[in-house]
């Protein structure tokens, strides 16, 4: 393959057992071994020789991968489902609306699921929604199948000689939202993020930011402070709620450690503010807000040290 | 001539020729360019800002299966510096390194990425030394020298009026610009061939090809004679291909390994390899009557050139001549400084200087106009300059510059409908996924007005050479072959010269031989100049061609000497034909060249100019052309995110030789100045960059850039081949301090830099509010 240079072999298996048979192979040989499922990622980064692989396992044919489907409880998505594949999915309306504004089209059409965990990048999108949503991400290797919570996957890295089949997450029991800012109008990565999910039924509000630590953040106090002040049998919450829970997204956002290290887009100040305004919007999104009691502006900014 | 019943003349919308294959992906850009046997360079570039280097071996690179040549300072056989106006860089560093990114060696191999594993064997001894990176340090009495030619590239002084005199109504501040780059889409690439003679042969994406083989000659120790280049495919330049980049090092390598190299660098190579657009810090002060006519302008700028002197003194020549704008100014101060930093190197993009002080004086004139209660377009329009005004410099203005008409007829366009709540979420700042609220979104609408001066200044003859060649092609048709130097990078010369030649010779059919150095020198594509000055040597090689064609039937014909001598006066040719009424003549063109082709050569110069002399006076600028945008934005006040609505262009265009062609380079220019206003930013921490990346510099997409409401000024230039004048660079100097202005109208505040960045629209969290928030709360 002509991005990994002359010595490079690829192999392009058909099932998971193939590919898994072939990783093993490759890492008991001490072979540098790299899968690749859209590229986006992989190719940029061997061209420019960033990374380096002896072996490529190009994952596009292994069909099982590509396998989006529901439970009961619970939706799978395959780790070779793309952004393009999860748009306007009406099973999970707000993952279709996070990978509806993932990169460009031509990103969306090919970059998938497996990639935004196997990268794992800080800013991804899919990445902080799966955060909000409890995810967890179903794993093979020589070993057998694995399970495991997205924050203890992204913790540990992927075994070399494992790969990502699945992630799996509840089945929506309300509004999700996912909103994001970088810089323009459209096509760009967020330099901050944020996923708010209701759980109508079990009475959890959950919350995440991406663009304030390594990985994405959940918002515990904030959720904590939406699980007490939701009217649960409505869905409602007072406007007022929705400014307090944006001033604590800012606060734990300011408290996140290790923070992302400043970076040419955004200072952190300002992205603390952003995910206090991002989440006060999700969430006035999520729920029903009723009038504020008299003497409360009608809406105010979500910026934290307002008396 | 008689051009008028031949299609594809001047004045049309004649199609580029390679416009399909651009878009489909199938035009050879350099980078795209493979010959047989042909090696893979890659360069070794300082990761260290300022570096003293104690020994580079290469040894073991060497010794690599796969590497053809590995070549450093020592491997330079001529001079070791090169520059377009100063040859102060080193084409590799040998004892020290300036800035982060700068070459130190190159190698060639068998494919990139036993390159890039020969790259990684190379052994450099840094020794780091503390970088300066801050301007307006640099020139401190006891700051270090950085270069053995010292930190000041230059220092320019305008005095204009008398000092001391004011108005009463006195506006000043600071303003910063950020550095921007040419981002151009396809990176720098060349492919270089040793050739038997001893010589080299480049194809190469460049804007000057002649300015690269004297620099290439003079560093190869070779004659200029034996350095041939070619134009391969340019995917934009915007000034940022006016600087040598691959040229020298392919050359070395090829000439060492004795075989083809390409070189050709990637996206993050490309960020650092070539000169950006210069960081400026402006302070301003401005002085009115109670009427709001200027009384005086001072200023004062501090130009960061980098590490190198790329065209550093060409750009604060036209900063600082700028610096007061469009605008009669009875007095004036203007100063500035272009220092040497251990920052990258900065030099030519798109406005050339002009952009940075348009930022400067337009916002003053707003500031100045709240000041006095006036509306911004009556203030610019009372003060506005018109030919014959003495400008700070003493340079009398030249027509046309119908500066008043155009902020006047830019104000008149209709304004876009106020926000709907219903609009789209697209439609909101920050797109579809920052969900702006509408009741939260604030509308602004701002206007600039600047001139630009159109080709090479203060004394330089930048001529221009043609060769134009008529004959019949094998079925007998005439035809037109046109030979330029003229580097095509998006410009338009592709169609000019067809268009040209086809309106002054009658013939549909041209052929532009590939730019070359083959022929003489065609100046830089640069400086908005292309059109006027290569399009004046073709029509004046044309026109010989012309000449000798017609005195050549003339004497055929047996008409008398006074005729053969000025032939123009009796015949003419039209419609393929050679025409003399009175003479009762009409011979058709194929049969006047049966006899052989007719070739002339024409080098075009524009008037002289003048050096700057003692207090910055003389008459610098060729000529100018003026443009005013207006911008409407809106701006989320939560988060500080700002879409471009609307942007309206009125632009003074001269004579409009192909109207798709300037609606091509206006829109252009318009996206890169809102480009400059609100995103494109290389943002360098202690001299490195910390985004030479599409990631992290982002360019304007279709999204962020409105539909462009433009009206063309079409008055002629006097002097300049039909009247043109260049187009390029007007519209880049006012769409950001148009966009700007929007914003502080729509948010109330004053901007004082650019980019501006959301976080200067908010009131930010300061960490000691947040952590006492959170203390509080959990009590």
């Amino acid at each position: 393959m002509m991005a990994g240079g002359k010595s490079s072999a690829m192999f392009r298996p058909r099932t998971v057992g193939e590919a898994v048979e072939m990783l093993a192979a490759a890492h008991e040989s001490g072979t540098a071994v790299a899968l690749l499922g859209g590229g986006t990622d992989l190719v940029p980064a061997l061209r420019s020789g960033e990374r380096s692989a002896e072996t490529v396992v190009a994952l596009r044919r292994v069909l099982e991968l590509r396998v989006r489907g529901a439970g009961a409880d619970s939706l799978t998505i395959g780790a070779g489902v793309t952004y393009t594949d999860l748009d306007g999915w009406s099973l999970s309306p707000g993952l279709a609306r996070a990978a509806r504004v993932v990169g460009s089209v031509q990103i969306r059409n090919t970059g998938t699921v497996g990639g935004a965990l196997g990268s794992a990048r800080p800013g991804g999108d899919l990445l902080t929604f799966l955060t909000a949503a409890d995810a967890e991400v179903l794993t093979v290797s020589p070993r057998g199948p694995e399970r495991m919570p997205l924050p203890r996957f992204l913790a540990d890295g992927l075994a070399p000689d494992a790969l990502v089949t699945a992630v799996r997450l509840a089945r929506p029991g309300g509004p999700q939202v996912y909103l994001k800012i970088g810089g323009r109008q459209a096509a760009y990565p967020a330099v901050v993020s944020c996923a708010v999910l209701v759980d109508r039924v079990r009475h959890r509000l959950t919350c995440a930011i991406g663009g304030v630590g390594l990985l994405p953040v959940r918002m515990g106090e904030a959720e904590r402070y939406a699980r007490d002040e939701v009217d649960w049998s409505t869905g409602t919450v007072s406007s007022s709620a929705a400014r307090r829970f944006g001033d604590l997204v800012v606060e734990a956002a300011a408290r996140v450690s290790p923070a992302l290290p400043a970076g040419p887009r955004g200072s952190a100040e300002y992205r603390w503010h952003a995910a206090g305004v991002l989440a006060g919007r999700a969430f006035a999104r999520c729920l029903h807000l009723t009038a504020p009691p008299v003497g409360e502006p009608a809406r105010g900014s979500a910026a934290g040290g307002q008396p | 001539m008689g051009g008028e019943v031949v299609s594809g003349g001047i004045g049309r919308s004649v199609r580029r020729p390679d416009g399909p294959d651009k878009v489909s992906g199938a035009f050879p850009y350099a980078g795209d360019l493979r010959v047989p046997g042909m090696l893979q360079a890659r360069t070794l570039r300082s990761p260290h800002p300022r570096a003293r280097i104690g020994r580079i071996d290469t040894a073991a690179a060497r010794r690599l299966p796969g590497v053809a040549a590995v070549v450093t300072a020592a491997d330079v056989p001529g001079v070791a510096t090169y520059g377009l106006i100063v040859a102060d860089q080193p084409v590799f560093a040998a004892t020290e390194v300036r800035y982060a990114g700068e070459p130190v060696a190159a190698v060639a191999a068998v494919d990139a990425a036993t390159a890039r594993r020969a790259l990684a064997a190379i052994e450099v001894d840094y020794e780091p030394l503390r970088p300066s990176t801050d301007p307006e340090r640099v020139l401190a009495a006891d700051a270090e020298p950085l270069h053995p030619a010292g930190n000041l590239f230059r220092e320019i002084d305008i005095r204009h009026g008398e000092p001391g005199v004011d108005g009463p109504v006195v506006v000043e501040d600071h303003y910063v610009v950020g550095m921007q780059d040419q981002a151009f889409l396809a990176p720098e690439a060349a492919l270089v061939s040793p050739a038997a003679d001893g010589g080299v042969d480049l194809r190469v994406a460049t804007q000057w090809l002649h300015s690269d083989r004297e620099q290439l000659a003079a560093c190869l120790g070779i004659p200029e004679n034996l350095v041939r280049l070619t134009l391969a495919g340019v995917g934009g330049a915007f000034g940022g291909r006016e600087d040598v980049t691959v040229q020298i090092h392919g050359a070395l390598l090829a000439r060492a390994a004795g075989a083809p190299v390409r070189i050709a660098y990637d996206r993050v190579e490309s960020f650092l390899g070539h000169p950006h657009r210069h960081p400026a810090r402006m302070w301003f002060r401005h002085t009115a009557t109670a009427d709001g006519e200027l009384v005086s302008v001072q200023a004062r700028l501090v130009m960061d050139g980098g590490a190198y002197a790329s065209s550093s003194p060409a750009v604060l020549a036209n900063a600082v001549t700028h610096a007061a704008g469009p605008y009669r100014v009875p007095h004036a101060r203007l100063h500035g400084v272009v220092v040497r930093t251990n920052n990258p190197p900065c030099g030519a993009m798109r406005g050339f200087g002009v952009p940075q002080v348009t930022i400067g004086h337009e916002a003053q004139m707003d500031r100045l106009a709240d000041a006095l209660g006036l509306d911004p377009v009556e203030l610019r329009a009372r003060n506005a300059v018109r030919p014959g005004d003495v400008l700070p410099t003493g340079q009398v203005l030249g027509a046309p510059l119908p500066a008043r008409e155009l902020i006047q007829l830019v104000a008149a366009r209709p304004l876009p409908p106020p926000p709907a709540a219903d609009v789209t979420g697209l439609a909101r700042p920050g797109g579809l996924p920052a969900a702006a609220e509408p009741g939260r979104v604030r509308r602004g609408v701002g206007y600039a007005l600047a001139y630009k001066n159109l080709l090479f200044s203060e004394g330089m003859d930048d001529s221009s050479a043609a060769r134009v060649r008529l004959d019949l092609t094998d079925d007998g048709t005439p035809r037109v072959r046109v030979h330029s130097a003229c580097a095509e990078v998006g410009q338009g010369f592709v169609t000019i010269a067809g268009q040209i030649a086809r309106t002054e010779l009658g013939v549909e059919q041209v052929d532009l031989a590939p730019a070359d150095t083959a022929v003489g020198s065609a100046g830089s594509t640069s400086a908005s100049r292309q059109t006027w000055m290569s399009g004046g040597a073709v029509r004046g090689a044309c026109v010989a061609v012309a000449d000798r064609l017609l005195a050549r039937v003339a004497r055929a014909a047996g008409l008398p000497a006074e005729v053969v001598e000025a032939p123009r006066r009796t015949l003419r040719i039209a419609a393929g034909e050679i025409v003399g009424v009175e003479a009762g003549l009409r011979v058709r063109l194929a049969d006047a060249l049966a006899e052989g082709p007719i070739e002339a050569d024409y080098t075009f110069h524009h008037r002289r100019t003048t050096a700057l002399g003692a207090d910055g006076q003389g008459d610098p600028h060729v000529a100018f052309a003026g443009a005013a945008h207006r911008a409407v934005v809106d701006v989320d006040i939560d988060l500080g995110l700002v879409r471009v609505v609307s942007m309206a262009l009125a632009q003074d265009c001269g004579t409009v030789l192909n109207p798709l062609s300037l609606r091509g380079q206006v829109e252009g220019g318009t996206a890169q100045g809102l480009g400059l206003a609100l995103m494109e930013e290389l943002v360098t921490v202690d001299g490195v960059v910390t985004n030479p990346n599409f990631h992290d510099y982002l360019l304007p997409t279709i999204a962020d850039v409105p539909d462009l409401d433009f009206v063309a000024v079409t008055e002629p230039q006097p002097d300049a081949p039909y009247g043109v004048k260049g187009v390029g660079e007007a519209p880049t100097c006012t769409a950001a301090p148009a966009i700007v202005a929007a914003i502080r109208a729509a948010v109330g505040r004053d901007l004082r830099r650019v980019p501006v960045r959301p976080q200067d629209l908010v009131d930010l969290p300061t960490r000691a509010d947040v952590h006492t928030a959170g203390d509080a709360s959990t009590a």
